[in-house]
């Protein structure tokens, strides 16, 4: 029974886990960016919404504002701090990354204070009992719902539409792919607008859950959603969240039975090392 | 000329100035804290606690009449960054004593340096054994993590309960908590069902949670701070475990009950601050910080004021004078603070009982005191 | 004095491990994000030797022979992973490390390990020590630059396949680059640990891998002289920011954000085309 409950726990923090990493997934499968400071926008979704939340009194417009405003920045930030730098060396445009994550981590704090912020009355607490035994809080469920939703639209747009098509395209050639009549401009837009406003969507999912907002909330996800896509063999929208589930169920198994050896950290790159050991083109690449 | 109670950026920003310019007539007293970075949450209220105990000195005349002035400096938790502000401190501000606001690394590394030039160093709510080993010039006012885990091991045994889980925070703090509960637990026959440990960084602790269900224990006895503590208590409880939660000082602050909402009623924490003391300097102190912030005091803004008092106060015994006078005028006072009467022993460590507060209607209130000197004995030179 | 000793003392340290991941990022090409992981080996060890007595000088090589031991099976799998996954990969390598430290009680756990004394060097004379071991270190650099081991990673760093192609052993050479690499960030580490006195697992982080990137990036990638200017200023940068407080950090991510994204090539690379404008000028006329 505890491992059943126990797998729950990894779904649910592998959902939260695949959130983040999606967007994530969609820049570097574009433009081979390892974009730490998309986490910056998980932490900023997280004060939008229940900034928004708070105010309002209503969590879809929390939802709505956080994923819209977030969406926005990151378009903002691809603009003006990655396509001046996509032609130089992909370390250039990492570092401008970290260093604007570390500046956007201080903002934060800055302006909302160090010591988080909490929603009045949180929403979605009650309590569900699943299948007689499995306690959930009814927003661990959605939390799960939600991801697994939003994935299998992304997956379906992207392989069903011309616009997923032409984001394709891009990806495996870019000049063709202009030549076609395809708008670069358009497509990376649009990626940087979905995934940051995806990590927002997980960073209100996540201020749900612990009921607290934190200027450093961002600095887990920074490096492990990069563990998570290498994982996930990079840019595949299925293999991120396949990766994103397996990350969370065995981080889940591996504190309680690992604990004394290794820390949560050490267990995801533990496992991280292995795999690129025996796959070194990822879990889930098919090349 | 300037007080205490100024914004940290205007307050460092006159003292960088008055640095170029020599002859003051001021008594100038240190302070490392973390104000940026992942530990500025407990740097902010350490800072404002430091500010209280200086204006109020100042308030009432300061000492002989000089005014004194706090030297606040970042050190962002960290040991790299504690070095040069602890060397900066002693030559370039000329600090007569210093006081830690910060975490235990960062202490740890600046107390050789303290030691090595002979200025004393009052130690907030590090809880390093090491850095009062550093030397007789550091001092420190809490009780050190396994006291206080010694603390918790009898609080379970008083609440009449035997099987334990421990969940352990992954950092100094958390491991010497669970190592003083783990030495005193088979004095008072506790069965330690399970130990589990999570990363300061974790607020989603489903499998933790789902293991201690399963374990089923009759008491949970989690090191945590607020930022951990009060996602872990929420969580807990949302999972049907209505076991008592036994946690420490880290707990204490408003935050905490404004994350867990009303799953922080009922949790324990052993502590120093006792808000229902009758101790008219412990309520002083919390009429004060509301007033001087607007905020409700916690656990580590009352560890630093007290250190900052305790440094101030010895200052007021030499007039001013730092140095060996100084260390000896500490070591030799007794203090009335908010977290209670200390005096330091041979090691410069206090002894002091254990308040138990207990939530309320949102609120900490008391619960019981555990009063063990025997137990609660820090460590000493003699005891080596 | 002391201060600007210590200050001094700490530039030259961050000097040596800027240095010490400039010849495996920048020379050689392959990025690393746990690079503080053999800061952490060398420190840790000579931690331990310190407190048990082994004289200061004997500690040093010993500390350089086991981060690079490590380094080099560290380097055995960047040849495993592409160039895209080393990265992460790397990073892995610094979390695994912080991970194990953590827990293992007899190397201090959280607590770290306080009190490592016995350099018997006054704090001028360790400084000079350091600095000493800096300008060793960057001569070493410039030679190796020059020679041909230099330029077979220059090219590796350029275009791998070439390299391939021009029946060059290519894991040789990225293997070497890391044990050079990784041995130099043990020298660093246990110099650290010396003029620290004290470390914990939390000292050797991914922060710490990634300041370390950033001191090379600024620097300019593969630049002596610019990755040592870069990290002599970086690392004194908080402590000269005290003045503004609540905003240091705030101000030290922009800088770096702004820095990289105007000057893309580092501040050598800024130097150089400066360099060569005058010239093109003066050429015309």
């Amino acid at each position: 029974m505890l491992l059943v409950e126990l797998f729950t726990q990894g779904l649910v923090q592998g959902s939260i886990y695949a959130l983040i990493a999606l967007g994530l997934t969609l820049v570097y499968g574009l433009l081979r960016i390892l974009h730490v400071a998309h986490a910056a926008f998980f932490t900023l979704g997280a004060y939008v919404g229940i900034l928004v939340c708070n105010a309002s009194g209503s969590l879809i417009l929390g939802f709505a504002a956080a994923m819209a405003i977030a969406g926005c920045a990151g378009v903002i930030t691809y603009r003006l701090a990655y396509q001046p730098l996509l032609d130089k060396p992909p370390f250039v445009a990492l570092i401008a990354s970290i260093g604007l994550y570390i500046a956007s981590e201080e903002a934060f704090r800055v302006f909302f204070g160090a010591q988080g912020i909490s929603f009045v009355d949180p929403p979605l607490q009650q309590q569900l009992l699943l299948f007689g035994t499995i306690r959930l809080k009814m927003a661990e469920l959605l939390v799960m719902i939600g991801s697994l939703a939003i994935i299998f639209v992304l997956s379906r747009l992207q392989n069903g539409t011309r616009l997923g098509l032409a984001c394709q395209a891009t990806v495996s050639d870019p000049q063709m792919a202009e030549s076609f009549g395809i708008s670069l401009r358009l497509v990376r837009d649009l990626n940087f607008f979905v995934g940051s406003a995806l990590a927002a969507f997980a960073g209100v999912w996540v201020a749900l859950l612990n009921n607290l907002v934190e200027p450093t909330m961002g600095s887990v996800p920074s490096y492990k959603a990069l563990a998570i896509i290498v994982l996930g063999g990079l840019g595949s929208v299925r293999g991120t969240l396949a990766a994103a589930l397996v990350l969370g169920v065995v981080e889940a198994y591996g504190t309680i039975y690992l604990g004394k050896l290794l820390d949560r950290n050490a267990i995801a790159f533990a496992f991280l090392i292995l795999v690129l050991m025996v796959r070194p083109q990822g879990l889930f690449s098919r090349r | 000329m300037k007080t205490a109670v100024l914004r940290p950026l205007v307050c460092s920003a006159a003292i960088f100035a008055l640095a170029a310019t020599p002859a003051l007539a001021e008594i100038k007293i240190g302070l490392n804290v973390p104000i940026t970075g992942f530990a500025a949450a407990d740097g902010k209220s350490a800072l404002e606690g430091a500010k209280l105990a200086v204006a109020k000195a100042n308030e009432a005349g300061g000492i002989n009449g000089e005014k004194l002035e706090l030297v606040v400096y970042d050190d962002q938790a960290s040991p790299k960054e504690a070095v040069p502000v602890a060397t900066k401190l002693i030559e370039k501000d000329k600090v007569v004593g210093a006081v830690s606001g910060s975490y235990s690394g960062s202490t740890r590394a600046a107390a050789g340096i303290f030691q090595q030039a002979g200025v004393p160093y009052v130690v907030s709510y590090a809880i390093h054994p090491d850095i009062t080993l550093a030397g007789d010039y550091m001092f420190r006012v809490s009780a050190m993590g396994e006291v206080q885990g010694r603390g918790g091991a009898k609080l379970v045994s008083n609440l009449g309960k035997k099987r334990v889980v421990l969940l352990t925070m992954k950092n100094d703090f958390g491991q010497a908590l669970a190592a003083g509960f783990k030495e005193a637990a088979p004095k008072f026959a506790l069965d330690i069902v399970a130990e589990y440990e999570y990363a300061l960084q974790d607020r989603q602790f489903g499998p933790l949670v789902a293991k201690v269900k399963a374990d089923n224990p009759e008491v949970i006895y989690a090191s945590g701070y607020y930022f951990t503590a009060g996602p872990l208590v929420s969580q807990l409880r949302a999972a049907g475990i209505t076991a008592p939660v036994i946690g420490q000082e880290g707990y204490d602050s408003d935050k905490f009950m404004e994350i867990a909402g009303d799953a922080a009623e009922g949790t324990l924490l052993t502590t120093s601050l006792d808000r229902d003391s009758e101790s008219p300097v412990t309520q002083a102190f919390i009429a004060d910080f509301k007033k001087a912030t607007g905020i409700g005091t916690d656990m580590v803004a009352a560890s630093t004021y007290t250190a900052a008092y305790v440094l101030i106060d010895g200052l007021k015994k030499t007039g001013g004078k730092g140095g060996a006078a100084l260390r000896d005028a500490i070591a030799g006072g007794s203090y009335e603070t908010p977290i209670g009467k200390l005096s330091f022993n041979d090691l410069h460590e206090v002894s002091k009982d254990i308040q138990v507060q207990v939530v309320k209607d949102k609120a900490f209130r008391r619960h019981s005191v555990i009063h063990d000197p025997v137990l609660l004995a820090p460590p000493s030179k003699s005891g080596k | 004095m002391n201060y600007e000793i210590s200050l001094m003392t700490t530039m030259a340290i961050s000097v040596l491990f800027a240095l010490s991941l400039n010849l495996i990022t920048g020379f050689c090409g392959q990025i690393s994000l746990g690079h503080a992981a053999f800061l952490g080996v060398g420190a840790y060890l000579a931690a331990m030797l310190a407190k048990a007595g082994v004289p200061f000088l004997a500690t040093l090589p010993l500390a350089m022979l086991l981060a690079g031991a490590v380094g080099t099976v560290v380097g055995l799998t960047s040849l495993r992973v592409r160039a895209d996954f080393l990265a992460i990969t790397t990073m892995g390598v610094g979390f695994l490390f912080v991970g194990i430290v953590r827990q293992r009680e007899w190397l201090g756990g959280e607590l770290g390990i306080a009190g490592i004394t016995g350099s018997n060097m006054s704090k001028l004379g360790f400084m000079l020590f350091t600095v000493l071991c800096a300008i060793l270190v960057m001569a070493l650099c410039v030679y190796l630059r020059r020679s041909w081991m230099g330029r077979v990673f220059n090219g590796i760093a350029e275009d791998e396949d070439t390299m391939r192609v021009l029946g060059i052993n290519v894991p040789r050479y990225k293997l070497a680059a890391f044990a050079i690499g990784t041995a130099l960030a043990g020298l660093t580490g246990a110099l650290y640990a010396y003029h620290f006195q004290y470390i914990g697992p939390d000292s050797f982080g991914f922060v710490e891998s990634i300041t370390v990137l950033s001191m090379v990036v600024v620097g300019g990638i593969g630049s002596v002289v610019g990755v040592t200017v870069a990290a002599a200023l970086l690392s004194a940068l908080p402590a000269w920011f005290q003045f503004i407080g609540d905003y240091k950090l705030l101000v030290y991510g922009s800088l770096l954000f702004l820095m990289i994204r105007f000057v893309p090539d580092g501040m050598a690379g800024l130097v150089r085309r400066h360099l060569f404008k005058r010239r093109a000028e003066g050429g015309s006329k």
